[in-house]
């Protein structure tokens, strides 16, 4: 049985998009096969948001599409992150961190 | 990716679209395979966990294609609220793009219709107008020979058809009142060579264009609308037309205006008549239809062989004849191309004085808009975001004016149609899909003029250079570019300014012509009468004869006279004579213009007679009379009273004995200088010629009078086109006199254009360096000198303008050439007036600034900050 997935809200599906493309070239089944790697299973991105979103970024000009090819030898989109991008992941990343801070300092007071 | 190509989405992006997401599925049903499926369930699993493969990509589409939607919408938004937002601006420049757009609208509408388009035939290009020319006569264009224009149409081999047409004026007699009609008769095939046929009725039938056939006319749907009130059974009715019965077999399109917008009705002409076949007459205009493919050089060049077989053929009367082709549509409108464009250049200058003048404007706002402009930043907006935001207020602007512009370009077609009646196809004017098009394309153009310097500069720097504007600046920055685009309108200005002036220096030297006769109180008019009559002279010549004697016993008229042509209005009809007593001298060839005149005309006139006597009208042979320069240049030595002279060109005209010299009248235009002149004083010259009244009053309120004495006199005869001598010398110049009347109307926008450029400006750096007056102020300086500074920037742009201005003029004056008389194209007085006038102007525009500047409060300032 696994975990609970949880949803994502539209802001981080973006942030963790960037972090993912950050670490290289990925196509997009990389990306969402990555994020359910890394988080454990617990966060499972749909391809109906994740499309849209790579797209969105890329529209932004923060990701760059290019064709390539993938380990088994066919033809995808690789996505890289942009100059403007790292500068968003990095604001984004501290955003988050204080955001996450601050609600972990209510929880824990709260508690 | 550039924007543009979000439009292109679909055609480009579509199967990237689908390779990427099936690349995806691919991916997972290999997975699926890998953990030990069979192939099906494999796939099945892949494309159910990939869910809804249509929504996705109708998902991915939103993404790009809202994006531009979204913004366009949001820009347009924001551009309206803007303009509500500052009302005034927004009309302001509305109004001024408006009035720019809408000139120049105008002026295209009519170019389009007039120069651009093919004329209203079909195949209109291949339509040929065709004419002869005898080397020996200056005359440019000689009308053709009824049997010769068969020949050119029998043996050439790249026209489809030649045909001709000549027109007349009669009495249509059938109603209460005789009414005068205008009948073009054509040779068989006009219609065939135009390509119209009627919209009622039919064509001319063979026994209809035979001599002693069926009369028959093709009517205009003009003239059917005002006598039959559009009843299809006019066709078959009668009409009597110069006293014969002719039967209407068809009418015309109501666009069917060939060969002019008057015509009424249209005969065939019988080739075939006895009296027809001399090939020294002069009948036809012709116009010929060019084979498919055929060019007009290779046209000319079958025409000239053609003719050279003929001039071999009839060595006497064809040998020294040439044949010019040229487009029918270039003969038509050619002599208003050069009016045009030059208007059109005009209101181009106008329509740039407007967007520098909104520039400006639009610079001298975008210190308001720093603040705003600055937030946008700072919440995120690129700088492409921003200058589209500012371009598509802009464009909002500019298309409301373009709106407002297409009315006033439907209210110059209008003006064009009624005050145009000399300017050829006017009534092809009209607003259509084609000016709404170039109206837009002026538009955007504008936009692109006024708005993305000034939306280029506000976002400068993106944020932080907009957040360290504000304009708590102390001293403010020089802005060199508004002193530019101010000088640009000034050096416009001055262009159009000095076109205008030179065309009216012309018309006051016009006036001031005194031309060697005198045209006031001389009323012409001219009485129907048709061709049949010249097949007896005598009788014609008596009927001219009677009705000039029955005019003269009128009280009230002074003299009277007919001529086959008015004085001062542009005619040309030089010919070489010879002396008939004399031997002919090859070395001293006599060329002159030939007159054809009653004798009363040197006495209504005021032609005063030098020497000798007046003419007498005679019979079998002409008296002549020489003008004094004809006497000076070519007799200066011997007398010339007594001898006789002859055309040698024309068959017709008998050798005539030269009775006396009058003094030099400016007969082929008030323009232009006398030259030798003969006047062959014959009363009928042809059926219809021009009647000339000296009246003791005011011409016209003799007109009731005449027509009533006319009716009197020949009751089937009509008396039209009743007009002051003076009002066709007027017309005449009609088209320099709108010309000039327009472009003046542009120069004085323009210039009060700039000069509100130059206002607006110097405002701007009054308001802009307020502190930095007062501190000055605060520091000793005087009023006078701060007046002094900005009024010295004010004109110091201005004269540099002026500069600017002149070369520019100078440039493009030369255009003017040949429609200026007694003034040079680089006339100093006028530029000198030019100059002075819109150095006066700027003075008054920066007088108004520089004394607000002066009065600046220095403690009222510093206390502000």
């Amino acid at each position: 049985m696994p975990p609970e997935k949880s949803d994502l809200l539209q802001g981080t599906l973006d942030m963790l998009i960037l972090k993912v493309v950050a670490l290289g070239p990925i196509h997009g089944y990389g990306v969402s096969l990555r994020i359910r790697q890394i988080s454990k299973e617990v966060l499972q991105v749909q391809q109906g948001s994740l499309y849209p979103a790579l797209h969105r970024l890329e529209k932004r000009g923060w990701i760059e599409a290019e064709w390539g090819e993938s380990e088994h030898g066919r033809q995808a989109r690789f996505y890289k992150l942009s100059a403007r991008g790292r500068k968003q992941l990095a604001a984004e990343e501290m955003n988050w961190r204080r955001l996450a801070e601050a609600v972990g300092l209510i929880l824990e007071t709260a508690r | 990716m550039p924007w543009w190509r979000s439009f292109f989405w679909k055609r480009s992006r579509e199967p990237e679209l689908d390779r990427e997401l099936r690349f995806h599925i691919e991916e997972l049903t290999e997975a699926n395979l890998a953990a030990g499926m069979t192939p099906e369930e494999a796939r099945r699993q892949a494309m159910l966990e990939f869910g809804g493969c249509e929504q996705i990509k109708e998902d991915l589409r939103d993404v790009h294609r809202v994006a531009i939607l979204d913004r366009t919408l949001a820009n347009l938004r924001a551009g309206f609220r803007f303009m509500r937002k500052s009302p005034s601006f927004s009309i302001t420049v509305i109004l001024t793009l408006a009035l720019g757009i809408g000139a120049n609208s105008a002026v295209f509408s009519a170019i389009d219709a007039i120069l651009l388009r093919p004329l209203p035939f079909p195949d209109g290009d291949r339509l040929m107008r065709l004419a002869q020319s005898n080397r020996r006569i200056k005359d440019p264009e000689s009308a053709v020979a009824p049997v010769r224009l068969e020949d050119w149409n029998r043996i050439n081999s790249t026209f489809q058809a030649i045909a001709g047409y000549y027109t007349e004026d009669e009495s249509e007699s059938s109603g209460a009142l005789p009414e005068k009609l205008t009948r073009a008769l054509v040779t068989p095939r006009f219609l065939q060579v135009l390509g119209v046929s009627p919209v009622l009725g039919r064509d001319f039938a063979p026994d209809e264009e035979r001599f002693g056939g069926t009369n028959a006319a093709l009517i205009s749907d003009r003239f059917w609308r005002r006598r039959f009130s559009a009843d299809p059974n006019a066709v078959g009715k009668r009409l009597r037309y110069a006293g014969n019965p002719i039967t209407i077999v068809g009418v015309m399109p109501a666009s069917f205006l060939f060969p002019e917008r008057g015509v009424d009705l249209w005969s065939a002409v019988p080739m075939d008549a006895p009296y027809g076949q001399s090939r020294e007459s002069t009948w036809f205009r012709v116009i010929g239809r060019l084979k498919p493919g055929v060019t007009v050089g290779q046209a000319r060049a079958d025409l000239a062989t053609v003719q050279a077989h003929l001039g071999r053929e009839y060595p006497k009367t064809d040998a020294n004849l040439d044949v010019s082709v040229q487009p029918l549509k270039e003969t038509t409108v050619g002599g208003v191309r050069r009016s045009l464009w030059m208007l059109y250049g005009s209101v181009s200058l106008l329509l740039l004085i407007a967007c520098t003048n909104i520039a400006a404007l639009l610079l001298s706002r975008a210190a308001h808009r720093q603040h705003e402009i600055a937030i946008r930043f700072s919440l995120g907006a690129s700088r492409r975001e921003v200058v589209a935001q500012l371009l598509t207020e802009a464009l909002l602007l500019a298309v409301t004016g373009a709106a407002l512009g297409l009315l006033i370009a439907k209210g110059a077609a209008i003006l064009f149609r009624s005050a145009g009646q000399y300017v050829p196809r006017v009534e092809e004017i009209g607003l259509d899909w084609r000016l709404g098009l170039y109206t837009l394309a002026c538009a955007v153009t504008a936009t692109l003029l006024f708005a993305l310097v000034p939306a280029i500069r506000a976002t400068r720097g993106g944020l932080a250079g907009s957040l360290a504007q504000a304009s708590r600046t102390q001293v403010s920055a020089r802005n060199p570019l508004q002193l530019v685009l101010v000088g640009v309108q000034v050096a416009l200005a001055v262009t159009l300014l000095a076109g205008a002036g030179l065309l009216v220096r012309s018309f006051q030297a016009l006036g001031r012509v005194a031309p060697g006769f005198e045209a006031s109180h001389v009323l012409t008019f001219h009485v129907t009468g048709n061709y049949g009559e010249t097949a007896d002279m005598k009788s014609l010549t008596q009927r001219i004869q009677r009705t000039l004697d029955s005019l003269r016993s009128v009280p009230g008229v002074e003299a009277t006279a007919t001529a086959a042509t008015l004085p001062g209005v542009p005619t040309q009809w030089g010919a070489e004579l010879k002396v008939v007593e004399a031997a002919m001298d090859p070395s001293r060839k006599i060329m002159a213009e030939s007159r054809f005149v009653s004798p009363g005309y040197f006495e209504t006139l005021r032609i005063p007679l030098l020497a000798g006597q007046m003419c007498r009208e005679t019979t079998g042979s002409f008296n002549i009379v020489v003008n004094r320069s004809f006497a000076n240049t070519y007799f200066a030595q011997t007398s010339l009273v007594g001898r006789h002279l002859q055309m040698p060109t024309n068959g017709f005209l008998p050798p005539g004995e030269v009775r006396g010299v009058v003094g030099d009248a400016r007969e082929m235009g008030i323009n232009v200088a006398p030259v030798p002149t003969v006047y062959w004083c014959v009363s009928a010259p042809m059926p219809d010629p021009y009647y000339l009244v000296r009246t003791r009053a005011d011409p016209m309120s003799m007109a009731q009078t005449i027509r009533r004495k006319m009716h009197e006199t020949d009751p089937a005869r009509s008396v039209f086109e009743i007009m002051p001598l003076e009002e066709q010398l007027d017309d005449a110049f009609a088209e320099n006199r709108l010309l000039t009347v327009l472009l003046g109307f542009f120069a004085l926008t323009a210039v009060s254009l700039a000069s509100i450029g130059l206002y607006g400006m110097l405002s701007y750096f009054v308001s802009v360096r307020r502190r930095e007056t007062g501190l000055r102020l605060a520091l000793g300086a005087l009023p006078a000198q701060i007046l002094r500074h900005f009024l010295l920037q004010g004109l110091g742009v201005t004269l540099l303008g002026c500069i600017a201005g002149l070369g520019l003029a100078a440039a493009l004056t030369r255009l003017l050439a040949g429609m200026l008389y007694g003034v040079s194209p680089s006339d100093a007085t006028t530029l000198f007036g030019v100059i002075l006038m819109v150095v006066a102007l700027a003075a008054v525009a920066s007088l108004v600034p520089a004394f607000r500047a002066a009065r600046v409060q220095p403690m009222q300032v510093l206390r502000e900050e």
